[in-house]
């Protein structure tokens, strides 16, 4: 063996260890696809965790040494900040900060769309010279706008008045039809904002600020919630995609919150399930990516690279594939079909079948049509964003106990 | 305090003297023969003659100490024959081991109770609304019934537990409003008393601490020792003003804010780096008898206070457990 290794050596000149970014996020973009290109197009090594949202704000806040990038959400943001494990970004080092749309840069994607109340982006956008987050432009902000979405909730056609389409509304998930087969997504910043939307819109409470609710209004929602739950209108609530998307598929649920790759996951029940366009708005997010304080030298120039790699378009149209919009649209256009274009981001008729994320599964067959319409529409009406409130501790308390009572009668 | 209370103090006080003394005769600090005497005893110990006749009378039982003809014992069992030997206790450099000395000195056993109770309920607070099971907290400590509504009726006189309609104690959670609202308490509350302190201050103390703090290494000047700054706020200033109530509302509004800042750092948030760098600007200026000027500067810095509190409250939503876990303390619905 001795003998064997100057010549190995002298045979193999150009083995250099490879660096390595290490990206810490949630499921939403961190797909081992988005890996191999985004790796192949850097030069260097990406390492990527993903965990679930409490996990990974906790190991962010917590262990903010085990990562370089941070792929996160807005909402939760302001957690992280707070903890001091992330650093400014210079926008004049962010090559297509320029591209970035005006729904981050500016609070809406035009004049006429509605803002949303909670954790609109743009509030936690902007450094502010005394530290804190807002929306005041600065040239520095704490997280680059990616992948986001306008979501709802997905219903059983056959349950809901079959192909004569109900007016659609938050009211639906307590709907007596549904009872027994409601199921909300296990997530104090998100799943309390289904139900939120959900009793305000039956008219059982009134909520003086959705986004930002107070100890009183949190325990009256809680209290009505112990109510439905005792009136068995929950089967469970889910956690992830997978466990999500069986629900439907199995025919469990009729109705429940959704995130929009479950709807490419639903096999045959695709036919019955349908996303809703809420006449009282969509509950808004944005994904974004950080950089963690410590991070310096060539690895933050590598971290530079990762961030403006993520607005040059293929990642975008592989995000655009799942249902998820990206805050740099123009550059996604030459990485989809005109036919995918028109169907994700105009709002029009998919002219042929449509394939997901793994480039053979057909998502979309040809002459459907996307849920809400176009972009611009359905940003337009955004009724909340996914938010941490000022009571964030004191929801998430409740709300853990509420999901642990709904999933313990479900075993 | 009422006669059952103290009685309760008296009967687990006598422990404690045993327990010293019974160190110090097995250390040989107490040699054979040594004339022990209730009286010096007690004062040594800073307690009542009550709890010393006790504990002598256990040693005895315990063939440590014996009778003689006479005041007092000696050091020794029944069959020693050692002569008297009479000392000033005082001088013999006896041991008294801390706990036993600050449970002796300071408080009675109540008190360490309360003080353990009050550090659980009020690391609670940040995790949501509790129940106190009144008999559950009995067997834990190990103390009686009386001992247990005399802790809680303290502790809901401090405002952290409150009476519900049938008659459960609990400790509600520590919400963003109710911070929000102690802070503008603060805000309202604490330059006033500034103000009203003005001449009765410790200036020289003040001034103190100040000199001390500059004299600090500079690379340990980061250090977050603001709470030692904010002991010398309360001590030579504030408390020193005229008006009791008013320091009682003080001491009584800051008690939840302070025992979750302590469970939130204690659960590895970090500390306001700028904290202490605050304090010695108000140092500054009182120790410069800006009375008016630190009045103002402390009312400010109380708002931006209060902002870096809720963000540190709501990050502890990513904690799940409670790291409590005492049986007396159970989650409850609300």
């Amino acid at each position: 063996m001795a003998s064997r290794k100057p010549k190995l050596a002298a045979q193999a000149p150009g083995i250099v260890r490879r660096r390595t970014l290490k990206v810490l996020g949630a499921f939403i973009s961190l797909l081992e696809a988005v890996r191999v290109r985004a790796s192949g197009d850097l030069g260097f090594d990406l390492a990527f965790e993903a965990l679930d949202f409490p996990s990974c704000q906790r190991k962010a806040a917590l262990d903010p040494e085990a990562y370089h990038i941070y792929d996160q959400t807005f909402h939760n943001l302001s957690i992280v900040w707070y903890w001091g494990a992330l650093q400014s970004l210079d926008t004049e080092r962010l090559k297509r900060w320029g591209s970035v749309g005006s729904l981050t840069r500016l609070g809406g994607v035009d004049k006429y769309a509605s803002r949303g109340v909670g954790d609109v982006p743009m509030n936690k956008l902007y450094v502010q010279p005394d530290h804190s987050l807002g929306p005041e432009a600065t040239r520095y902000i704490a997280m680059l706008p990616t992948v986001h979405n306008f979501d709802s909730f997905g219903y059983d056609l056959r349950v809901f008045n079959g192909e004569a389409r109900p007016r659609e509304s938050w009211s639906m998930l307590f709907d007596p039809r549904a009872r027994g087969r409601l199921a909300l997504v296990d997530e104090p910043a998100i799943g309390l904002l289904d139900a939120a939307l959900a009793a305000e819109a039956i008219g059982a409470l009134h909520f003086e600020n959705i986004g930002n609710m107070t100890p009183s209004e949190l325990v009256a929602l809680f209290r009505f919630l112990r109510a439905k739950r005792e009136e068995g209108f929950f089967v469970r609530c889910w956690a992830t995609n997978e466990e999500g998307a069986g629900l439907l598929r199995r025919g469990e649920t009729a109705i429940q919150s959704m995130w929009s790759p479950m709807y490419n996951d639903l096999g045959r029940a695709r036919l019955h399930v349908r996303e809703a366009a809420p006449e009282e708005g969509y509950r808004a997010w944005h994904g974004g990516i950080s950089i963690a304080r410590h991070v310096a030298g060539a690895h933050l120039d590598m971290a530079y690279e990762y961030l403006d790699w993520w607005l040059s378009g293929w990642a975008g149209a592989t995000m655009a594939r799942q249902g998820y919009y990206i805050s740099a649209p123009e550059a996604v256009r030459s990485y989809l079909t005109p036919a995918e274009w028109d169907y994700w981001y105009d709002g029009q008729e998919a002219t042929s079948d449509l394939v997901g994320v793994d480039g053979e599964t057909v998502v979309v067959p040809k002459g459907a049509k996307r849920s809400g319409g176009s972009y611009v529409e359905r940003a337009r009406r955004i009724a909340v964003w996914n938010t941490a409130m000022d009571e964030y501790n004191y929801a998430s308390r409740l709300w853990s106990r509420f999901v642990a009572e709904v999933n313990r009668r479900a075993r | 305090m009422n006669p059952r209370r103290a009685q309760v103090e008296t009967s687990k006080r006598y422990k404690l003297v045993a327990a010293a003394l019974r160190t110090n005769i097995a250390a040989g600090r107490l040699s054979p023969g040594l004339v022990l005497l209730e009286g010096p005893i007690a004062a040594l110990m800073k307690t009542s003659r009550a709890p010393v006749q006790a504990a002598l009378r256990i040693l005895e039982e315990e063939g440590l100490i014996r009778r003689f003809e006479g005041r007092g014992y000696l050091v020794g069992g029944p069959s020693s024959k050692d002569d008297p030997i009479r000392r000033d206790l005082a001088k013999l450099g006896l041991r008294i081991s801390n706990e036993i000395d600050s449970a002796l000195q300071n408080r009675g056993l109540w008190e360490r109770v309360y003080d353990e109770v009050e550090a659980a309920v009020a690391a609670s607070l940040i995790f949501g609304d509790f129940r106190i099971i009144e008999s559950e907290l009995g067997e834990y400590y190990g103390v009686s019934r009386t001992v247990v509504r005399d802790v809680l009726s303290r502790l809901h006189e401090r405002g952290l537990i409150t009476k519900t309609a049938s008659s459960h104690w609990v400790a509600s959670a520590l919400t963003a409003q109710s911070v929000r609202e102690r802070f503008e308490l603060r805000g309202l509350m604490e330059p006033e008393a500034i103000r009203r302190a003005a001449d009765r201050t410790d200036y020289d103390k003040i001034a103190e601490a100040l000199h001390q703090a500059k004299e600090r290494d500079p690379a340990m000047r980061d250090a977050p020792n603001w709470v030692d700054f904010d002991r010398a706020l309360m001590t030579h200033c504030l408390m020193r003003g005229p008006n009791a109530h008013l320091i009682e509302l003080i001491q009584q509004n800051r008690l939840p804010l302070a025992a979750a800042s302590r469970a939130l750092t204690k659960l590895g948030l970090p500390e306001d780096a700028n904290a202490a760098g605050e304090y010695l600007v108000l140092f500054e200026l009182i120790a410069g008898r800006a009375i008016e000027a630190a009045a103002i500067y402390w009312r400010s810095h109380l708002a931006g206070l209060a902002e870096k509190n809720l963000a540190r409250l709501k990050i502890v939503a990513v904690i799940s457990d409670p790291p409590v876990g005492l049986p007396y303390l159970t989650p409850r619905d609300v």
